[in-house]
């Protein structure tokens, strides 16, 4: 055999979706520990008070690095909805539900929307945060040792 | 003392889903645009400016610029580097070239763009383009592949404007009869507005003729000092009048809005400013159609109808040929296809034709036109003027 086989599963592990999200691999990695408590999390600037999203490490309007952790509404308004039939990426579910969500003024999030029939979600309609586990990436450690890297994401579902 | 800049030959490689390598395709575009322009040899470029996307997602290659330099017999001296953004790539090398020639860096630079993105599975295109928004962010969310985004795009200008299903399939109408007699591009099929109203479903409202296809191409072109042009070519000639490049934001939940193009107009603007024109000036245009509604939107924010009246501008035929301005004259993204990093130099090729009066769809007497390209999430957007007149 001539280079790496694609049947070994490194291949796989270089085209993962998710980013790492512990302490070691990931400096926002209180997005992701949040997220695990259910709530949905950004960062917001000490000095000038800009609110941004995606959370990050420096704040994009005075650059200071002076940032605290706030939280985003777990509830929002179904502004728009897509329903992709053709052309779904693997791994994703077809259809593959999007909506325009309003997060309650907050934040105008174009997110997927899961444990949804087609059909079934219309604007007006209220959703709110779902987190769910996905696959752990296994890291090569120290003398061949493999730590699972565990992960969460998330989507958003209908409210009942 | 600035120089003006020429766009002096171009070609393409046949588009469309490839049985052939990276390496091949940009070798037939590169022999196209060569075989353009007999006076000029590979041996006279003295930079390179490579425009790819995906070349390391599915075809492993980095530092790709020197990689087609040896393959088609250039030897750059002032310039050889790949440029990415990703839709507008192409558009993104031909405005750094111009600049380079004109800061008298470089006197003669080729910009050649494409993709094989159908690699290294079939399968695999839906994922790859996952890597096309802010992955971490809107990619993780399923959101890589556009048409989700535009059927939000036009559900809501179809609301707030009463923008039609129909006005949507006339736009693919039209571009799919200006692109039957384009022999490099992916369809040369006509669509009538009832099979472009009945097909299938791609995400609602948008529908099969509505979203353009995944291709495999690649596409070349030569600018050039004034000098140098008037040196190689007898053909008229064609002048870069000014460009605009802009972003205001990348991640979804940052767009100022869906319906009305901000970057875009900012684009617009600076390019209109730098080359002294309005946008009533423009007789041609070629702008990304990915989607139906980006060309009516396109309308739109680069000033050619009031806002929201870029349904009936398609409707009424403004947009045709023959129309104020004829826009897509080659068949478009709908028509040519979409391998990202040649799809402006695509454009520029056409518009030098319009220019030269050597195209198949001749805009009579076509002496100011522009290029447009929108870049992933509707992120950014590029702005390029051409004209016979300096
Ligand atoms: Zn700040």
């Amino acid at each position: 055999m001539e280079g790496i086989s694609i049947l070994d599963g490194k291949y796989a592990a270089t085209m993962d979706m998710y980013p790492l999200q512990s302490k070691e691999f990931n400096m926002i990695y209180k997005f992701y520990d949040y997220l695990r408590e259910g709530r949905f999390t950004t960062t917001k600037c000490k000095d000038c008070g800009t609110r941004s999203f995606p959370p990050r490490i420096i704040c994009e309007e005075c650059l200071s690095e002076n940032l605290d952790w706030v939280d985003l509404p777990t509830g929002g308004t179904v502004k728009v909805v897509t329903e992709e039939v053709r052309g779904v990426p693997i791994g994703f579910d077809d259809p593959l539900i999007h909506a325009l969500i309003d997060l309650d003024g907050e934040l105008t999030y174009f997110a997927r929307v899961i444990n949804c029939q087609a059909g079934e979600l219309k604007p007006g309609d209220r959703v709110k945060l779902a987190v769910f586990p996905i696959d752990p990436l296994p890291v090569d450690g120290r003398k061949g040792e493999i730590i699972k890297q565990e992960r969460v994401f998330f989507a958003f579902e209908k409210e009942d | 003392m600035a120089r003006n800049v020429c766009l002096i030959a171009g070609g393409m490689s046949h588009w469309g889903v490839r049985q052939a390598t990276q390496r091949d395709l940009f070798q037939e575009a590169g022999k196209a645009c060569f075989d353009n322009i007999p006076a000029l040899s590979n041996k006279d470029v003295d930079g390179l400016l490579v425009a790819s996307a995906y070349t390391e997602r599915c075809s492993f290659q980095t530092h790709l610029a020197p990689v087609i330099a040896e393959y088609l017999g250039i030897k750059p001296q002032n310039i050889c580097a790949r440029v990415e953004l990703l839709c507008a790539s192409g558009s993104s090398g031909i405005i750094l070239a111009y600049g380079l020639i004109k800061a008298g860096i470089a006197d003669v630079i080729m910009v050649i763009g494409g993709e094989m993105l159908y690699t290294p599975q079939r399968w695999e295109v839906q994922y790859s383009e996952l890597a096309s928004v802010d992955h971490d962010w809107d990619g993780t969310q399923g959101l890589g592949l556009p048409p989700p985004a535009f059927s939000m795009v036009a559900q809501q200008h179809m609301q707030k404007y009463g923008t039609t299903e129909e006005q949507l399939a006339m736009v693919s109408v039209k571009n799919r009869r200006n692109g039957l007699s384009n022999p490099k591009g992916q369809f040369q099929q006509e669509v009538t507005l009832e099979e472009a109203l009945n097909a299938r479903a791609i995400v609602p409202p948008l529908k099969l003729y509505d979203c353009c296809p995944i291709t495999d191409g690649a596409a070349a072109v030569i600018l050039a000092s004034e000098e140098k042009a008037k040196y190689y070519t007898d053909k008229p000639l064609v002048y870069v009048k000014g460009s605009g490049q802009a972003t205001l934001n990348n991640m979804s939940a940052n767009m100022p809005s869906w319906t009305t193009w901000e970057a875009l107009k900012i684009a617009a603007k600076q390019a209109y400013t730098k080359a002294g024109v309005q946008p009533s000036d423009i007789d041609v245009a070629q702008t990304h159609d990915c989607f139906t509604i980006s060309e009516i939107i396109e309308y739109e924010d680069l000033g050619f109808c009031e806002k929201g009246e870029g349904g009936h501008f398609i409707e009424e035929g403004h947009s045709d040929i023959g129309g104020t301005v004829p826009v897509n004259t080659d068949g478009g993204l709908l028509s040519c296809g979409h391998p990202f990093g040649g799809t402006g130099i695509r454009q520029g090729i056409e518009i030098m034709k319009q220019l030269q009066g050597e195209a198949v769809k001749q805009v009579e007497g076509a002496r100011t036109a522009l290029t447009h390209n929108l870049s992933g999430f509707i992120a950014a957007h590029t702005v390029i003027i051409y004209g016979r007149d300096i």
